[in-house]
């Protein structure tokens, strides 16, 4: 084997830098696709505006930043009943009709919505891109040979505290078993006397909260502007196909697994070609795995 | 001279996992046949529709279509061979009338629109269907729409045609006719596989009747032997059927 | 021929007026705007062959026009050659595509193969957009304008033409499936596969004829506008916003009928060019208000009036029919 390339001290160091960026990056991931593989899995729809509420995330950690000094880890307390709220008003508004409608129906609608809600952001706000920078963006964090920063460390740290919640409210609470059950037998749930209307609604908003967290988590990470939700929804349908509709820990294996090829394609053929190694997948996982690592096979074919 | 059977199944097996859908079932249907498939749900019955007309590929065993094992082919390859199925729970082209949807049917065999359209209003006057010909099929309720079921697969000019459950959902007068339209296309040479629940109406039709249950072959042969079979009546039947024959 | 033309008024009517238009009106404006609405139009009509008549609603038809425009002005900047050819080269590479974006249709339902053919435009975007050597990567092509049909170097007057070419030739094809065998069949695909299938269609092979074809005329109106608008910019051409307008217009005209595309590009572009017109100081505010509005119309439509202009005006002739 070439000397160059045999597994050295800096060969480890470079690995163990990018095991880190991954672990960083995939617990962010994962926060989003938690959020989107439950409506995905309980209402049974295709959300393509889901990244534009991630983007409201990002405005509202940058306007709470600039305009009165809000670190964004506190506003993240905020935007989770926030973004609830906004999930409630958007399922009443928008979403509610589309449920049990036709496939074009839900598709158009969501895409809709995703229009509105980028120029929404468009004309209240310009196209310029934002950003957050609070002071622990700065502060570096050595641990060996591996360096990453404070922001990360925290987001990271955030994101998967919100999604143990998540996983635990669907778990162990008796509106998360409500949910489940929806989600296994929409027909058997309705006889057996579970108000539809009432999970799905619950279920939006909690995606949307999820979601919006996340966006604010993410703010100071990356650049804020109006279609800013694009990257992040293709990415986060990469991870929940890849983990399998409605499977939380699916979405969280599958983040990890993403957030790799991101950052290994990142390291061996630059920044620049990053975005195209997630879409590749996503279409080599939607021609032969569509249903996922652990999903059940025909789902797709089905019309789930 | 002995022809050679329209269909043949030699040993087919169907499996989903670790359910057996079908074991391992043979008849023949010989040409100009009316034969009925009873059993109860889950027996295997609209399975083994599937297996036949191509949806679902045999795990094992042979389907005999007109001398040609058709294992493996697609559904449109066989219909062109000249086996037309109709759906348990109807499929009409909700949004095209039913002259459209006949003449799609009919398209199978005809070149053009023109041709495919005379042939179209000719099934549909067999099929009783005139008076409806210009409405939209998703607004005709359910007899209708099994009549536009059987009306469609017929403009196909099918050999053999798999009819499934097509009298369920029918009021007592609709049953009557489409007894009558089903004799009377199998008077005109159409070989017939029909499953059925309505017992009263698969003795009427049927010169023999093969049994499915838990996806085996349990019984077979005509209508009067088969309602004394005591397998028959124990899986499905029941005493009360027998009974009430007597 | 003239039977055929009466029984449908409204497309005699509108590619008439297109028609004599340029006779008329000689404000360079008015003729731009009208080159848009049909080319806009046309896109909507090739779309609806995919989306409309064959049910295969896919948000990535960037990928096609992309394509032609890239063909095109490639042709011309980096071959020395015309952009007829680089339509023809457009055309072979997007029908290659569309072969692909088929073989997904047979394997993805609705919104999966919607997003699949998302990814599918992303991943053209960043590819065109890095590979600097030859596409000159996101900076874009500007497109040379040389006088002449050979180099579609047009005037106005001529483009209204070319655009209306474009326009009937994207018509002409949906009429075709409205009446043809492979048509027809095609109908029975989009309303059931299964019972297509049945009846001995090959609907695997139809959905992707389909894709391919609306594919092909998709890059073909792509290398016009390339020539037309004279810069061809990656992030535009291969954008989803693009994709979403091209089904907006045919959705809010009646997907699966002819004329619904380009009545809903006469809605939809005369709205773009009237608010243009009115919000000209402020750029950022009319783009963004522009677009608020069609996208709350997606919703409205395909929520409440999922046939469209179409649709209603349908249903008011049923009405007249039987009062």
């Amino acid at each position: 084997m070439d000397s160059a390339r045999r597994l050295g001290p800096a060969q480890i160091d470079v690995l163990a830098q990018l095991a880190v960026a991954t672990v960083l990056l995939g617990g962010i991931y994962a926060l989003i696709a938690v959020g989107l593989t439950l409506i995905f899995g309980i209402m049974r729809v295709v959300n393509f505006a889901h990244g534009e509420f991630l983007m409201l995330g990002m405005y509202l950690a940058f306007w709470a930043f600039a305009l009165y000094a809000v670190d964004p880890y506190v506003v993240v307390l905020v935007s989770i009943p926030v973004f609830f709220v906004v999930g409630l008003v958007a399922y009443v508004l928008v979403m509610r009709g589309v449920i049990q409608a036709s496939h074009n129906v839900q598709i158009f609608t969501t895409v809709g919505l995703s229009v509105v809600l980028q120029n929404v952001a468009l004309v209240a706000w310009s196209g310029d891109f934002r950003f957050v920078r609070p002071w622990h963006l700065s502060t570096v964090i050595r641990a060996g040979a591996t360096i990453f920063n404070l922001t990360q460390v925290v987001a990271f740290l955030i994101a998967v505290a919100l999604t143990i919640a998540l996983v635990a409210f669907m778990k162990w609470t008796h509106a998360g078993r409500v949910m489940r059950a929806t989600a296994q037998d929409r027909d058997a749930a309705t006889l057996m006397g579970i108000d539809t209307d009432r999970v799905y609604r619950l279920t939006f908003a909690i995606g949307i909260a999820a979601v919006g967290a996340a966006g604010v988590l993410v703010a100071p990470l990356y650049s804020v502007y109006p279609t800013a939700g694009l990257q992040f929804v293709l990415i986060s349908y990469v991870v929940v196909v890849l983990g399998g509709l409605g499977d939380m820990f699916g979405a969280m294996l599958g983040s990890f697994i993403v957030a790799l090829v991101e950052v290994a394609g990142s390291y061996l053929f630059g920044t620049a070609w990053k975005e195209i190694f997630y879409f590749i997948l996503f279409i080599l996982v939607l021609v032969f795995r569509p249903v996922g690592l652990f999903g059940q096979r025909g789902a797709e074919t089905l019309g789930v | 001279m002995s022809q050679a059977p329209l269909l043949a199944l030699e040993g087919v097996t169907k499996r989903f996992g670790g359910l057996t859908a079908v074991a391992d079932v043979s008849f023949t249907v010989p040409v100009g046949e009316l034969l009925g498939i009873i059993g109860p749900n889950g027996a295997g019955k609209t399975t083994l529709f599937n297996v036949i007309s191509g949806y679902y590929r045999a795990d094992s065993g042979r389907v005999v279509f007109a001398g040609q094992d058709v294992v493996g082919q697609p559904p449109h390859a066989i219909c062109r061979l000249g086996l037309t199925r109709t759906f348990q729970l109807v499929k009409p082209f909700g949004n095209l009338s039913v002259v459209d949807n006949v003449m799609i049917g009919a398209l199978t065999r005809l070149p053009t629109i023109r041709a495919a359209r005379v042939e179209a209003e000719r099934v549909i006057a067999t099929c009783g269907l005139a008076p409806h010909a210009k409405a939209h099929a998703r607004t005709l309720p359910i007899g209708l729409r099994k009549r536009l079921e059987v009306a469609r697969a017929l403009a196909t000019r099918p050999r053999l045609l798999l009819l499934d459950e097509v009298m369920a959902g029918l009021n007592p007068t609709e049953l009557a006719a489409m007894i009558e339209l089903i004799q009377h296309l199998h008077g005109d040479g159409l070989t017939v596989i029909v499953i059925e629940h309505i017992m009263a109406a698969m003795m009427r039709l049927a010169h023999r009747i093969v049994v499915l249950h838990h996806g085996e072959r349990i019984a077979e042969g005509p209508p009067a032997a088969i309602t004394q079979d005591r397998r028959v009546i124990d899986a499905y039947l029941g005493e009360e059927f027998v009974l009430a024959q007597a | 021929m003239i039977a055929r033309l009466r029984s449908r008024p409204g497309a005699v009517a509108l590619f008439g007026l297109a028609a004599l238009t340029p006779l008329v009106v000689r404000d360079a404006y008015f003729l731009d705007s009208l080159v848009l609405i049909l080319l806009w139009g046309a896109l909507s009509a090739a779309w609806n062959v995919a989306g409309g008549y064959a049910g295969q609603v896919s948000i990535g038809h960037a990928s096609f026009f992309g394509i032609g425009a890239y063909a095109a002005a490639l042709m011309v900047t980096r071959f020395g050659q015309g952009p007829w050819l680089g339509m023809l080269a457009g055309v072979v590479l997007s029908l290659g595509a569309g072969f692909i974006i088929g073989f997904l249709s047979n394997r993805l339902k609705g919104p999966y193969f919607a997003l699949s053919t998302i990814a599918f435009a992303q991943v053209l975007l960043i590819g065109v957009s890095r590979w600097r050597g030859f596409t000159a990567g996101g900076e874009g092509i500007p497109v040379p304008f040389r006088p002449g049909f050979a180099t579609l170097g047009l005037g106005h007057v001529g483009w209204v033409y070319m655009a209306l070419a474009a326009a009937l030739l994207c018509y002409g094809v949906e009429v075709y499936l409205e009446r043809s065998r492979i048509g027809y069949r095609l109908a029975g695909v989009r309303e059931d596969e299964d019972a297509a299938e049945a009846l001995g269609i090959p609907t695997r092979r139809l959905k992707v004829f389909a894709v391919a074809l609306s594919a092909a005329l998709t890059s073909v109106c792509g290398s016009l506008w390339a020539q037309y608008i004279g810069f061809v910019d990656p992030t535009y051409v291969f954008s989803v916003d693009l994709s979403v307008r091209f089904a907006l217009n045919a959705i809010i005209g009646g997907m699966g009928t002819a004329l619904g595309p380009y009545l809903g590009s006469i809605l939809i572009t005369s709205l773009e060019t009237y608010l243009r017109a009115t919000f000209s100081g402020v750029k950022t505010g009319f783009a963004g208000i522009y677009l608020i509005i069609y996208g709350t119309a997606l919703i409205v439509v395909v929520r409440f009036a999922p046939g469209g202009l179409a649709g209603v005006a349908s249903r008011l002739r049923a009405r007249r029919a039987q009062a």
